[in-house]
């Protein structure tokens, strides 16, 4: 090497790989159709299931005839509760939590059933649409017990219980204190507050859940194939639940379509599938429908929060009470709990806000409809909508700007790391940053300029912002949901380097659509000082990987990249120590880089290759105790985790004649710490966003008063498409987190930032018809009875 | 979501298609483009024990200029009516309309024949035949009979034909028109359409001499609002007309309320979408 070279090795330190928009390795494949998800698992001669699914609501199953199907056509067994009863032991998603109740969970209904879409009977066929036709020939007899529809009519005295153990449908009750909020509210200079809900979402992965056990009759073994972002805690609980040790239960998450939490928690299916393999000694598959999937998978929202809010007279807020009622459907989740969403809504309720007395109360009360659970931000969509929605509201009082208000009630610089009302520490993050650069791309100024304008044409033009924060990348001091016993706190990193020189990096953090493949092995490349086409990442496959809890929380990069960075530092060192051997050359002199060990400012070096051969190939290149396995597995625990936060601005049109939205303007500026890839953080922004958009403007499972689904299908459960996605503009502030690598997780903000953005630009540009927004989606039809309310009041102010 | 099981006939001609739909006792269905029928076999809300394949009948496609007519056969897909010079020439509505029709790959596949006989109540084809008061022909055992689209569109998702019969053609007349319009509000683009007008005009020495409005999205059928023609054409041309005929237009339907849209809305969205679509017809007089 020259010269150079010799000068600067923090040149060489210099990360080539992180922070460059490198094209994800995954996607190759996954564009030309190479890609292998579940349901392309060929195990030799299959069989089949499929579910009779309850229609009814809340019904005692009285009797369950299975006769007709069993002597169906290719009909291999029909499984009832019953027939299955001695196979597991129910799983319960349990808690630390007071006032909870942990309903058990069981793979197929068993006494009687608690939502439309519950698993009734499982039939076992040699294919699909016989497995289909048989179910047409069971008939279950059920006693209605009651719907219980709507959250507030479950907490009524004489509501039928959905749980007779639990003793209420109450199935979780929380609160948050600090200071005196009753006292601050009441010597507040203005109080705003309102009645805000989130109505229920699917969070609608491409993919639909899906299972394949493969079954190994020679060691009585199963690999189960799922689209399951937590392989590591499915196997677990699989394990135990069926009392089969992990040598003989391997699972694998190979390639999944999106999960956006909907397969972030163990299923019933995935039980009886197993169950399943195991009776029959027969490989099964199965793949949700989309009705199935719409119905079936964990929904999100479901909120309605009583807030107010207090601000002096210079628009500081001083005071924030809450009360949360979450519908959570009929079962909490494994392993996260009903608890999840709810509870999350008022723990991260103050957001990025120096708030000083804070009240949180929160009820998770079960209801007829399938259990909600992970959604990409969870609760903070809600929580950052309401807490925005009520700045706007006191901005407006006060006769303050949006803009402005916010600038006096974030956390600045100086004040971190910074406890909230609630009890969440921020480290140090750029709030104000993040808002002033928001502001900045949009044009704030002059997109007001452009609203007086059009309001003087009587046009409805609006403005948003809204700021959020969240925790991400949490380590072990916090259970990433309420009281719950896994660690979610660290994650490991296993890199090897094999016989023939190429290098291996095995994850457990499972990746369904990120692009860890690509992140995580840009991480790799850098610390080790290896090419970045040459490192291997695998992941989800539990014969393979550390054990791990998944991918979730937006904690992948932050853990398994810090994992990854001291895992690599550590072969580095063994790499250097064996190439001293080789080389004569102080280990301290060795410089490793593009897979090639160099004596700094020589020319002398010895490539991976040849590295490997003289450890694992050669009799005497090495002596015995230099001869150590090219391994390094290191496992990180960020410990309290890190803050990411963002302000997103939207600037809204709506047409009067059609209520329509049209989203003109949508601005993101977000702090996700150093950047692994931008490309990538780009594009996690924009589907969140996307998703957010969804949320603000068009998605709602909507359930009549009998707990029937009316949305079950992708023409009636409306999601954004591409037109209705604008172009947006985003921008990065890089405030280096405290955590290895500088990392903060940056997967779910898009979807916490843009409902309130944008439910704040449809309330500005109303605000001239008096219009209050406290309800998404704001579809058309919400818009245009807000609009004709409205009409008869201002054509009464106008008379007076 | 699996279809029950059924059999399936590719014939080559429309009498041994006819033929294969006697045999089955009224319990076959015919296959056009499948983009409504497939969903219908996979949620087992169609259960036919044959099913009639069309697609393998030559001569069945095609757009033909008659002069003061233009006749698609019934195979005809969605994507060729949009694209076609012809169309857009002498059926300009249908041109404009056609756009609105669900996404590519479905008008790659979709029908004429199949969207007329699926008589979806906010679908563009059975809407446009009723505008223009097509000729839908249809061939059945006993030969060829020519049905109107008030006859032909019965209810929602249902026509007037008799099991054993199959459209082979639909014959739109040249409207004589100054000016037209075609107006539709969806949720998303490609949607089925929350409401939807069709307006065309021909203006005389004094005023307007004919008229043709048809509406959909807001009745269990499409419907020609003959009234509202009439009306139009009595009408003085002003400023205030497109609010008037908006007026009129409204008083004429009764709108059912459903997930997507209220009663009430539709009601506001037509009225609207009726100025609109007015206004642009008035425009482009000349
Ligand atoms: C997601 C989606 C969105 C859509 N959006 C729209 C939209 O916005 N607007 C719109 O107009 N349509 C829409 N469609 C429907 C689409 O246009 C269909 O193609 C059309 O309705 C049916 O045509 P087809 O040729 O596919 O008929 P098929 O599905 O093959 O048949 C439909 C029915 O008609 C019968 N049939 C078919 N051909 C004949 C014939 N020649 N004679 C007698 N009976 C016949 C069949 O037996 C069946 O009952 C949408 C479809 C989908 C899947």
């Amino acid at each position: 090497m020259n010269s150079d070279r010799r000068a600067g090795p923090s040149d060489v330190l210099r990360p080539r790989n992180v922070g460059a928009p490198i094209k994800r390795t995954e996607d190759p494949r996954l564009l030309t159709g190479n890609g292998e998800y579940t349901a392309d698992r060929k195990p030799d001669r299959p069989l089949h299931l499929a579910f009779l699914r309850s229609g009814q609501p809340h019904a005692r199953i009285a009797r369950i005839d299975t006769a007709a199907a069993q002597a169906a056509p290719g009909v291999s067994a029909v499984l009832t509760a019953e027939d299955i009863a001695d196979d597991f032991k129910p799983v319960i998603p349990f808690s630390r939590m007071p006032s909870y109740y942990a309903t058990p969970i069981v793979p197929l209904a068993s006494g009687k059933v608690r939502y439309v879409g519950e698993a009734v009977v499982a039939v076992v066929a040699t294919s699909r649409y016989l497995a289909e036709d048989a179910l047409e020939l069971i008939d279950v007899e059920y006693e209605p017990l009651g719907a219980i529809s709507r959250a507030e009519s479950a907490v009524v005295d004489d509501a039928p219980l959905l749980h007779e153990a639990a003793g209420t449908n109450v199935l979780i009750a929380r609160e948050f204190k600090k200071g005196d909020v009753a006292a601050d509210l009441k010597a507040a200079a203005v109080r705003v507050g309102g009645r805000f809900e989130m109505t229920r979402k699917a969070p609608l992965a491409m993919e639909p859940r899906s299972y394949t056990a493969e079954y190994d009759k020679r060691r009585d073994a199963i690999t189960l194939y799922t689209s399951s972002n937590i392989p590591g805690i499915v196997r677990d609980a699989v394990s135990e639940s069926l009392d089969l040790p992990g040598h003989r239960l391997r699972v694998v998450a190979p390639d999944v379509g999106g999960s956006f939490g909907s397969k972030g928690s163990l299923y019933p299916e995935e039980l009886l599938i197993c169950i399943t393999a195991r009776k029959l000694r027969r490989s099964v598959k199965w793949t949700a429908d989309r009705l199935e999937d719409v119905s079936s998978s964990s929904q999100a929202f479901a909120e309605v929060v009583d807030a107010e809010m207090g601000f002096d007279k210079n628009g500081v807020a001083t005071s924030l009470q809450a009360d949360v009622i979450g519908d959570v459907g009929a079962y909490s989740i494994y392993p996260w709990t009903c608890g999840l969403e709810p509870v999350q809504v008022v723990s991260f309720l103050p957001g990025p806000y120096k708030i000083g007395s804070y009240r949180g109360a929160v009820r998770g009360v079960a209801t007829c409809k399938p259990p909600t659970g992970p959604y990409r931000g969870v609760g903070r969509p809600i929580a950052t909508f309401v807490a925005e929605r009520l700045m706007d509201l006191g901005a407006r009082a006060l006769g303050i700007d949006p803009l402005e208000i916010r600038r006096r009630n974030l956390v600045r610089a100086e004040e971190f790391p910074y406890r909230i009302a609630s009890g969440i520490i921020w480290d140090k993050t750029g709030f104000i940053e993040c808002l002033e650069a928001a502001a900045e791309a949009a044009g704030y100024d002059q997109l007001r300029r452009e609203q007086a304008e059009a309001r003087n044409q009587g046009r409805l033009f609006g403005i948003g912002i809204a700021s959020y924060a969240e925790l991400t990348g949490i380590g072990s001091r916090i259970a990433v949901a309420p009281g719950m016993p896994i660690n979610t706190g660290s994650e490991t990193a296993k890199i090897t380097i094999d016989s023939t020189g190429a290098i291996t990096a095995a994850f457990g953090v499972a990746s369904h659509g990120q692009g860890l493949e690509t992140t995580l092995a840009q991480i790799v490349a850098d610390d080790l000082g290896a090419r970045f086409e040459d490192v291997r990442v695998i992941q989800g496959d539990s014969d393979e990987v550390p054990m791990s809890t998944g991918t979730y929380a937006s904690r992948s990069a932050v853990l398994g990249g810090g994992a990854a960075k001291h895992a690599a530092k550590i072969l580095q060192e063994k790499i250097q120590r064996v190439a001293s051997h080789l080389l004569e050359a102080n280990a301290d002199d060795i410089e490793v880089t593009d897979g090639k060990a160099i004596v700094l400012g020589t020319d002398r070096m010895v490539t991976f290759k040849q590295i490997a051969k003289a450890v694992y190939s050669d009799m005497k290149t090495l002596p015995v105790d230099a001869r150590d396995e090219l391994s390094a597995t290191y496992t990180y625990d960020p410990i309290n985790g890190t803050t990411a936060a963002a302000t997103h601005i939207a600037a809204v049109e709506i047409d009067p004649a059609t209520c329509f939205v049209q989203i003109l303007k949508f601005v993101v500026a977000e702090d996700c710490g150093r950047i692994i890839n931008p490309m990538i953080v780009d594009g996690q922004v924009h589907g969140g966003v996307a998703q957010g958009i969804g949320a603000a403007l068009l998605e709602e499972l909507i359930y009549d008063e009998d707990g029937q689904l009316l949305t079950a299908s992708l023409v009636d459960y409306v999601i954004p498409s591409a037109p209705e996605v604008p172009v947006m503009n985003v921008v990065h502030v890089e405030s280096e987190s405290a955590v290895t690598g500088g990392f903060r997780g940056m997967g779910e903000g898009g979807t916490i930032g843009a409902p309130a953005a944008i439910a704040n630009a449809i309330a500005d540009a109303l605000s001239p018809l008096n219009i209050d927004i406290s309800i998404l989606p704001m579809t058309p039809e919400r818009v245009f009875q807000l609009m004709e309310k409205a009409k008869p009041k201002s054509k009464g102010n106008a008379d007076e | 979501m699996k279809p029950a099981k059924f059999d399936y006939v590719s014939p080559s001609t429309v009498e041994a298609a006819v033929e294969a739909l006697v045999a089955s006792n009224g319990e076959g269905k015919v296959l056009a483009g499948g983009q409504s029928l497939l969903p219908l076999l996979n949620f087992r809300m169609a259960r036919p024990t044959i099913l009639v394949d069309l697609n393998g009948i030559e001569g069945l496609s095609y757009i033909e200029d008659r002069g003061d007519r233009i006749a698609i056969g019934a195979l005809t897909r969605h994507r060729e009516l949009e694209h076609s010079p012809l169309i857009a020439s002498k059926l300009p509505v249908m041109s404009a309309a056609m756009r609105h029709v669900a996404h590519l790959a479905i008008r790659n596949r979709g029908t004429i024949g199949g969207s007329l006989s699926h008589a979806d109540p906010a679908a563009e084809l059975p809407m446009l035949a009723t505008f223009y008061d097509a000729k839908i022909l249809v061939q059945g055992p006993s030969g060829r009979r020519t049905i109107g689209p008030e006859e032909f569109f019965v209810d929602a998702l249902t026509n007037c034909l008799e099991p054993e019969e199959i459209v082979v053609e639909v014959e739109f007349p040249v409207l004589k028109q100054s000016g037209w319009a075609f107006e539709e509000v969806a949720h998303r683009f490609g949607d089925f359409a929350l409401a939807s007008i069709a307006v065309s005009v021909l203006h005389g020495p004094s005023g307007l001499e004919a008229a043709h409005v048809a509406v959909m999205g807001v009745a269990d059928t499409p419907r020609r609002l003959k009234e509202a023609e009439q009306a139009l054409v009595a009408m003085e041309l002003d400023d205030r007309t497109p609010d008037r005929f908006s007026e009129v237009v409204v008083s004429q339907v009764s709108p059912n309320g459903d997930l997507h849209a209220s009663a009430d809305y539709r009601r506001h969205l037509l009225g609207q979408l009726a100025k609109r679509a007015l206004q642009t017809a008035l425009a482009t007089k000349g």
